[in-house]
């Protein structure tokens, strides 16, 4: 019995793996293999399919284009979002609650149902087709559950923590960035790999704003890859699925344990 | 020595640029999307104020309401199988070896770090219809009239997308779930089993209550998550055949962007943003409880 349910749990296990042993061995088979025995293991492994996709899909300028729309969102969402956790957690303002109430509303409206207005705004701005196009959206979505995060995470930090530094004679920006910001290490570890997934696999808007090719990240630009290729090469579509989520496997395999609790950090918090 | 820091400038210096980032791009778009609303736009310039008129026009088209049939479809999908489900999964993990519980937490999240656009595109394949995975099992195994070309026929399609989702986040909720059950005292679990309580009673009286602060918080999270459930379908289907498989965000994207009717889009955007403002209070209002201190 202890036996059989094992077997079931390893067996409900690899059917979340299951895509990514398909991915794999879809991009080694030729392509009459591909129809002939698309779930199997393939019988030549052939590797030409990745040299096609690296020829034809344009992964590098997608896969620079997705990191600098991740790192400058997390870059900016970051130092802005510390900022205003600390002035409402420790400074004396008296908008303290009805500005933190304020930025959680952010928290109730989803990216999607204001693209219209944004995509707007995003061309009045002349931004559109620009890096800032996604990231200033992305961090000004991003900073609603950053700001709540890092508050709650700095209100449970003693008061006195600045207190030796106000002697020292340092002045508040020195003692946030010297005293505070490395104490907020873990929170904000958290918070950039929350971000890290969410606008990597960000689509909706990445949709929409980045029409230009050569904005496009990797979300978008394999949509359309597909679009062009149609379906009727599966070794291909399979290699540049694999290579487009290889950066995020990858960090995966290296960070599995941190972006475990990052992500169920949320179910504790509340 | 709060008071020497926070003088004027400095709460500014910290306060500003985030609140700026956060009204412009976050707060502000509802203004013009309401303003919009209210108006002729094809997406360049405004061709008069036309009042209530884009919603009666957006409430009078059938694929409105198909819309909204499939967004509560996911809606009802992701709450009432998809949480029973991962709630499964999180008790039944609680009492694996490590070893099995290490290779089934990462195995249950892989899923939910792969992009949509991935995702979609792998159960294209699955769904296929001539050499598809799920056609291939039902032919070998003798099923040959259950088989569907399960993403092109109208009775098919909503659900197989949704099966999609499920898949794709099950495992994260169970995760979260799991995260809550450790939070809970083992002595708890020790009293039960000394009064002869069996795994059943012990999930059912003890964890499952204990965990309503986390049952509430995957509750928002799944239901704001499946209200904008849109890419999926952009990948898979494109809302077709016809106008069967778009949901709300389809919907408004489809006639904002596709049909330059921007005015109509924003409609649908406001009337959107009502609902999820009316769902989110309904579950604080009725969900909400007090906060548990073990």
């Amino acid at each position: 019995m202890k036996y059989l349910s094992r077997i079931f749990w390893v067996a409900v296990g690899c059917t979340f793996l299951f895509p990514l042993y398909w991915m794999i061995t879809m991009s080694l088979k030729s392509k009459s293999e591909a129809y002939s025995n698309p779930f199997g293991i393939p019988q030549s492994w052939r590797w030409d399919s990745f040299g096609e996709a690296l020829s034809k899909y344009h992964y590098f300028t997608y896969l620079e284009n997705s990191l600098i729309y991740t790192v400058g969102t997390i870059v900016i969402t970051l130092t802005t979002g510390s900022m205003l956790a600390y002035c409402l957690s420790r400074m004396q303002w008296k908008f303290n609650t009805s500005m933190l109430f304020y930025v959680s509303m952010g928290l109730i409206v989803p990216i999607e149902v204001v693209v219209i207005p944004l995509f707007q705004l995003i061309k009045f701005l002349h931004l559109k087709n620009s890096y800032l196009g996604l990231i200033l959206p992305y961090s000004g979505f991003a900073i609603a559950s950053c700001v709540l995060m890092l508050y709650a995470f700095l209100r449970s930090l003693p008061k006195e923590l600045e207190e030796a530094a106000c002697i020292d004679g340092t002045n508040v920006y020195q003692a946030f960035f010297k005293i505070i910001f490395p104490i907020i290490m873990p929170a904000l570890v958290t918070q950039c790999v929350l971000i890290f997934i969410r606008i990597w696999n960000e689509f909706p808007l990445a949709f929409i704003v980045a029409s230009r090719d050569q904005f496009r990240p990797l979300t978008v630009g394999l949509l359309s890859f597909f679009v062009n290729v149609g379906v009727s090469d599966w070794g291909l579509i399979g290699a540049t699925m694999f290579l487009s989520s290889l950066p995020m496997i990858i960090v995966y395999m290296v960070g599995n344990e941190k972006i475990e609790n990052a992500l169920t950090a949320g179910a504790i918090l509340k | 020595m709060n008071k020497y820091f926070s003088t004027k400038t400095s709460i500014f210096v910290f306060a500003s640029p985030a609140l700026l980032l956060f009204t412009v791009f976050c707060v502000y778009p509802l203004l013009p999307e309401i303003w919009m609303s209210l108006q002729k736009h094809d997406g360049f310039r405004s061709m008069g104020f036309v009042g209530l008129d884009n919603y009666r026009d957006v409430i009078a088209s059938p694929s409105f309401w198909t819309a909204h049939k499939n967004t509560y479809l996911i809606v009802g999908i992701s709450l009432l199988l998809g949480i029973p489900l991962s709630m499964m999964l999180a008790l039944f993990m609680e009492v694996q070896t490590p070893k099995l519980r290490r290779f089934f937490k990462s195995a249950a999240m892989f899923p939910a770090i792969l992009s949509v656009t991935v995702v979609s595109q792998i159960w294209l394949a699955f769904y296929e219809p001539n050499w598809g995975l799920f056609n291939s099992i039902l032919k070998s195994i003798g099923l040959e009239s259950w088989t569907h070309s399960w993403l092109t026929e109208k009775k098919t399609v909503m659900p197989s997308i949704g099966l999609v989702f499920l898949w794709q986040y099950i495992g994260l909720n169970a995760m979260l779930f799991y995260t809550g059950i450790k939070t809970i005292p083992k002595s708890y679990y020790e009293a039960a089993l000394i009064d002869g309580a069996n795994f059943v009673q012990v999930c059912l009286r003890i964890t499952i209550p204990l965990l309503q602060n986390v049952i509430k918080y995957v509750l928002i999270l799944s239901t704001l998550g499946s209200m904008a459930f849109y890419s999926h379908v952009r990948v898979m289907t494109a809302g077709g055949p016809g106008d069967t498989s778009r949901t709300v965000v389809y919907q408004m994207y489809y006639t904002a962007f596709d049909t330059s009717e921007f005015g109509k889009g924003t409609a649908i955007a406001v009337i959107f943003i009502v609902e999820c403002l009316l769902i989110s209070f309904l579950i604080q209002r009725f969900i909400a409880r007090d906060k548990l201190e073990f």
